[in-house]
């Protein structure tokens, strides 16, 4: 198993040198706690715990899994005991509101942390991760005394939380949601269903669960305007906040999957559970979204997670393992061969790998210094800029980070050969845990419909210009640095590209709905692509900068440079077949009857 | 899940109708006195039943099963013992066995067929049939009359396994390193020490006797690759009258957790002083297991597609079972609360893009297999030169290539389900977690891609290349009058000559920096790939299209409209992976150690 080692360099190297997070903080309204010194030791402290209490349960938690009896389900060896620690570091309070018991710091250092807390063991971190849904969604929509009940428990870690949105019949269609909430005479209601793939639904972790729930009223609309949000505890709280009396909510099965075994998946049936409404009655859908990004970034981490989890596992083995000879000759004579980091394919294995991990550092910083803005923006002007451009990255942080973190996570693998098929060596356990990255919270399919459909066509290419606008200005103001060009000239080129593809592809689309469809995969794929491009231009720059000035981190900034130069040459060609195939029209794909298919 | 049901009416059409398999077959003379299209037909047939029949339904329990170790012993998951002894009953294991030895000389177009059923029925099984006539391959080139004669026939039936002994803990890819010895005892045999590890099949209770191919090497042996030998041991000594006799020195010390694969044993092996024979020349091991390379190589690649095949059945059922939001153009069944999956652009995206790599793979190892047949089988000097060519080169891409896309194509499977694809009773998940391991063993993909790269193209300063590209450039010309296929020909030509620019690129690069065939490599093998798919459903269009009018079935088609959307859809990755090339080793080569 790869003993995790945060990335402490890195991620300062993202935080201030390209992101100049102390200005950043300073902007925001009341992040005066956010001071350097601070954030350092949030993330000093984060790693510790991580490498130190985490990491270790990894392996644990995917061999023993979890366990279900009548009782409840057991987690695995130790997470108990981690969680517990967790809660007492006061790590759950962290971004939470500072009137409900949180210390109110910004979301972006919640993202730092959530990356090694994901990194080190992505199935335990699911736990906390998923209470943070649950105290979105009550700290947007619920009423001061649902606060007081529910968020001032969630903040502190007493408790944890849940969504309970897919059923048996329905995953990306929650129109067609079934679960139903008959009101009670008392302001109650009573909820009746089932759920199924409930990540953390039931567990041993935590003295209470909060279930937010989506369920129909009685004569709802169908579809999707006839869902309403409802607070379902898996204990009703007595009237001095403990939890009390047993809810009617129990955890049916737990799943068996492919990997984050340590975490629970549950099949939860409500049979006429208490629950209380939360947001207006039928707009439940719309209360999610208000931080559908925040939750999908969330997701997005764990690409990033899995391309580390790989590259650390991998580089370690590369420089170990000794196997044939270099073809430029030998460069370790007196070994029986050379370590396999000589080799030009490993190399391109590992490359790939950093700059996915480093790349994706920095994309999903970035967003989360526009959740910090959306969030406690000093004015309207910032915050609307924010809202639209995080609106903008989150589908492509989501879906095109799990595609390549999974892609850098089978890299991983393969650089052990036969040994990354085993499951002593961790590599393939980050493998499986890394799949469902790209299924849950929304499919890449999913994502990329709501990059090209929502974001940028039904804004009229809007969206994407907010984005493109701030890499033109890079370009524009880099263009007379020689030793950049390599990167720029690309650039601009790509950027330029991207806004003459979507108006090609929006031109189509308004003439057959299918094109979208069948556009937006590519289209996603080729965005994250040059998203990419414009975060290593950037970061070969603040690198050249650097070793211009004078540096004793030479080999660090060098290292960023020529992963940059990897990147554009190796990877950023990738975009000329999106290009080419998001331009194929949708007759390929439609023009096939059904029963083909099966032929 | 879909009960896997063998694809019988594409392999037909491949071997009949897309390479007329039939007429080659007339047209060897080793192989017509054993085959006929009838018989052909009926192993067809009967393969189809015992793998649908027999072998699918013990794949998703074995997952769950796995092997079991206790005290050097291995068993088998439920339901393996018996359905081992039906294949040894139905003569599976001999299917292209030679003769002489009690095999069936069956070719290996009809073989890979085989192959590619019982490895998308169930993979972990059919890694021991594989390994068994892998190691008969190898036994029948290089062994002498007398251990033929001694271990081939029950190998053929299936009596006894066969397992390969190649890696060590320190040593995989780089087997020059070895450190197993083998001693001679004086008489004839010699004494066999030393740890191998990841040996498939190395110890199970499915046959009476496992027979190991393991490469050591002799007292003095040169060092490195020159310096291994092969040798015969087998787990129970076998007396002069073919009984079984005593014990062999040798165990199994325990078996791997792995990812996938779980229902096949993956075992480390002690030699401790086993006893064992020379197969072949002393030193000369190496090249004693490369004859059987090809065939194995070919059977990897086979996996891919069968794990591929697997998963699009349960793909394509679940997508026209499973209703999920409406179509963008409008309710497509009213009556339901929602519209099938299939309706939707993306996951016709996915659905068509499985099938592109399964027909078309199925077509390219066929078209793999034909050369194999024609370089074993044919008595004109020329054409079995020229086979033997086309199989070196192509052999590296088929296990590569159709690995990677299998693996491909199992994700995108998962990827149709949804939510349900990452959970184990569907079936989806094992799917990519069995055909993981085909990326890695065999030579890993990275080793094939320098093998046809180095050894192949730049070793013979293109050459060989030139018998692949003049292949397709004959089919090209020979049917640019044809209307049908005019829409297929010039994006096929236009990627060959884009092929063709990239290899001579490199050849000449290559010989200037001994660095840049690595870095081309992996690239280079998937733009082959890319290449060879088109020809093959270029191919494919030739034979549908005369009877593609008036087809009801649809089958005809549907291939016509597959074609089209590999072309537009897949091929144009050629263009990324032609750029990426050329960027050349310098991105690769620049970082020190420590900077990476």
């Amino acid at each position: 198993m790869p003993e995790y080692k945060a990335p402490l360099r890195d991620i300062k190297f993202v935080m201030n040198e390209l992101l100049n997070s102390e200005q950043h903080y300073a902007s925001l309204d009341g992040a005066d706690d956010a001071t350097p010194d601070m954030v350092d030791a949030i993330i000093q402290e984060g790693a510790k715990f991580c490498e130190q209490v985490l990491s270790p349960l990894n392996q644990v938690g995917d061999q023993e899994g979890c366990t279900w009896s009548e009782d409840g389900v057991k987690t695995p060896t130790g997470f108990k005991e981690a969680y517990q620690q967790y809660v007492e570091g006061g790590w759950p309070s962290m971004t939470a509101d500072t009137n409900y018991g949180g210390q109110g710091l910004p979301h972006s250092i919640g993202l730092v942390v959530s990356e090694m807390v994901g990194t080190s063991n992505w199935s335990w971190g699911m736990y906390p991760g998923l209470s943070h849904g649950a105290t979105n969604t009550i700290e947007a929509h619920g009423t001061e005394e649902q606060k007081q009940t529910y968020l001032t428990k969630l903040i502190s870690g007493e408790w944890t939380g849940t969504m309970c949105l897919t059923e048996p019949h329905c995953g990306s269609d929650l129109g067609t949601l079934r679960t139903k909430a008959e009101p009670n005479a008392d302001g109650t209601y009573s909820i009746t269903g089932t759920k199924i793939f409930i990540s953390a639904g039931e567990h041993d972790m935590a003295e209470n669960i909060v279930h937010i729930v989506l369920a129909r009223l009685p004569g709802a609309p169908e579809g999707t305007k006839g869902i309403s949000l409802f607070i379902v505890p898996k204990q009703l709280p007595n009237e001095d906040g403990s939890a009390g009396e047993r809810n009617a909510v129990s955890c049916g099965s737990l799943e068996h999957k492919m990997g984050i075994h340590g975490n629970a998946t549950c099949v939860m049936n409500f049979d006429g559970a208490k629950g209380w409404l939360i947001g207006p009655e039928n707009k439940g859908l719309n209360c999610m979204f208000t931080f559908m990004n925040t939750a999908r970034i969330g997701t997005a981490i764990q690409g990033l997670g899995s391309a580390e989890l790989g590259f650390q596992g991998s580089l370690a083995y590369a420089k170990d393992r000794l196997a044939m000879r270099s073809l430029s000759g030998p460069k370790n004579p007196e070994g029986i061969a050379d370590p396999i980091i000589v080799h030009p394919d490993v190399r391109r294995m590992l490359l790939t790998q950093k700059a996915v991990a480093e790349g994706a550092r920095a994309l999903i910083y970035m967003a989360g210094q526009q959740v910090d803005v959306v969030h406690s923006g000093k004015n309207e002007e910032d915050r609307k800029h924010a809202d639209a451009l995080l609106g903008f990255l989150t589908p492509i942080a989501k879906a095109f980070l799990t595609e390549i973190g999974y892609e850098a996570a089978n890299l991983g693998m393969q650089v052990f050969g036969g040994h990354g098929y085993i499951a002593e060596w961790g590599m393939e356990q980050n493998v499986r845990d890394s799949r469902i990255s790209m299924i849950y919270e929304g499919t890449t399919g999913i994502q990329a419909l709501d990059l090209l459909g929502r974001k940028v066509l039904m804004t009229q290419g809007e969206a994407l210009k907010v984005f493109t606008k701030e890499v033109h200005l890079f370009c524009k103001e880099n263009a007379d640095n020689e030793q950049l060009k390599e990167f720029v000239e690309p650039l601009a080129a790509i950027n330029k590209e991207w806004g003459d593809l979507t108006m090609k592809v929006g031109m189509t689309a308004m003439k057959n709905r299918e094109e979208v469809g069948a556009a937006s995969v590519d289209y996603l794929m080729y965005s994250g692509y040059a998203v990419f491009a414009y975060l290593w231009a950037r970061m070969a720059k603040v690198a050249l900068d650097k070793m211009a000035d004078g540096t004793s981190e030479e080999m660090f900034y060098n290292a960023k440079v020529q992963t940059a130069r990897f990147y554009f040459k190796r990877m950023l060609p990738r975009t000329r077949t999106h290009a080419e195939t998001m331009l194929a029209g949708a007759d390929t794909l439609l023009d096939m009857p059904e029963e083909a298919f099966a032929l | 899940m879909a009960d896997y049901q063998a694809p019988l009416r594409d392999m037909r059409f491949v071997l009949n109708e897309v390479f007329d398999a039939p007429s080659l077959w007339a047209s060897l003379p080793k192989i017509a006195e054993n085959v006929d299209p009838d018989t052909a037909d009926a192993i067809l047939e009967e393969a189809g039943k015992i793998t649908s029949g027999v072998l699918a339904p013990l794949n998703r329990e074995a997952d769950e099963q796995g092997c079991k170790w206790n005290e050097g012993e291995v068993t088998s998951p439920e339901g393996f013992k018996e359905a081992y002894q039906t294949i040894v009953e139905g003569g599976w294991n001999g299917l292209g066995g030679n003769p002489e030895f009690g095999g069936m000389g069956m070719p290996k177009t009809l073989v890979a067929q085989f192959e590619e059923m019982m490895q998308g029925a169930n993979m972990a099984f059919g890694l021991a049939p594989m390994l068994t006539a892998g190691a008969c391959l190898a036994l029948d080139a290089h062994g002498s009359q007398e251990l033929k004669e001694k271990y081939l026939p029950n190998m053929y039936s299936g009596v006894w396994s066969g397992a390969m002994d190649l890696t060590e803990p320190h040593a995989g890819t780089d087997l020059g390193i070895i450190r197993t010895k083998a001693e001679p005892n004086g008489d004839g045999s010699f004494n066999v020490t030393g740890t191998k590890i990841f040996i498939t099949w190395g110890e199970h209770d499915m046959a009476e006797n496992i027979i190991h191919l393991v490469l050591a090497k002799l007292p003095d042996a040169p060092k490195g690759p020159k310096g291994i030998s092969l040798f015969l041991v087998p787990k129970f000594m076998v007396n002069d009258d073919g009984s079984l006799g005593e014990r062999n020195q040798f165990s199994c010390g325990s078996i791997e957790k792995k990812m996938g694969i779980k229902g096949s044993a993956t075992c480390v092996m002690n030699f401790d002083g086993a006893k064992g024979w020379l197969v072949g020349e002393e030193n000369k091991g190496l090249a004693a297991m490369f004859t059987m390379m090809n065939y194995e190589r070919l059977g990897v690649g086979i996996q891919g597609i069968g794990a591929a095949e697997a998963s699009l059945q349960s793909a394509r059922e679940y997508a026209s079972d499973r209703i999920q939001s409406r179509a963008p153009t409008g309710a497509q069944q009213p009556e339901k609360a929602a519209d099938p999956i299939l309706v939707h652009p993306d996951v016709r995206r996915m659905l068509m893009t499985m099938k592109s790599y399964v027909e078309g793979g199925r077509t390219f190892s066929t078209y793999v297999a034909q050369w194999l047949d024609i370089s074993k089988y044919s008595d004109n000097d020329e054409q079995r030169k020229h086979a033997e060519g086309m199989v070196a080169l192509l052999t590296p891409v088929a296990k590569a290539f159709l690995t990677d896309r299998g693996l491909d194509t199992t994700i995108i499977g998962q990827q149709v389900f949804g939510g349900h694809g990452f959970i184990r009773e569907w079936g989806q998940e094992q799917l990519v977690r069995d055909c993981r391991i085909t990326q890695i063993y065999e030579g890993t993909n990275g080793i094939q891609a320098m093998d046809l790269m180095g050894r192949k193209v730049v070793g013979s300063q293109g050459k060989l290349y030139e018998l692949f590209a003049q292949d397709v450039a004959a089919f090209i010309e020979a049917n640019s009058g044809d209307d049908a296929l005019r829409p297929y020909l010039e994006p096929l030509a236009a990627s060959l000559e884009r092929l063709s620019d990239v290899t001579e690129h490199v050849v000449k690069q290559a010989s200037e920096n001994p660095e840049a065939v690595g870095a081309a490599a992996v690239d280079y093998l998937d733009m082959f790939g890319y290449t060879a798919l088109a020809y093959m459903w270029a191919k494919v269009v030739k034979a549908a299209a005369p009877k593609a009018e008036g087809d009801t079935s649809g089958f005809y088609t549907g291939k016509l409209k597959t074609a089209r959307f590999y072309f537009d859809r897949l091929l144009p990755k050629t263009v990324s992976l032609a750029e990426g090339i050329r960027s050349g080793s310098e991105a690769m080569m620049a970082p020190a150690a420590n900077e990476i």
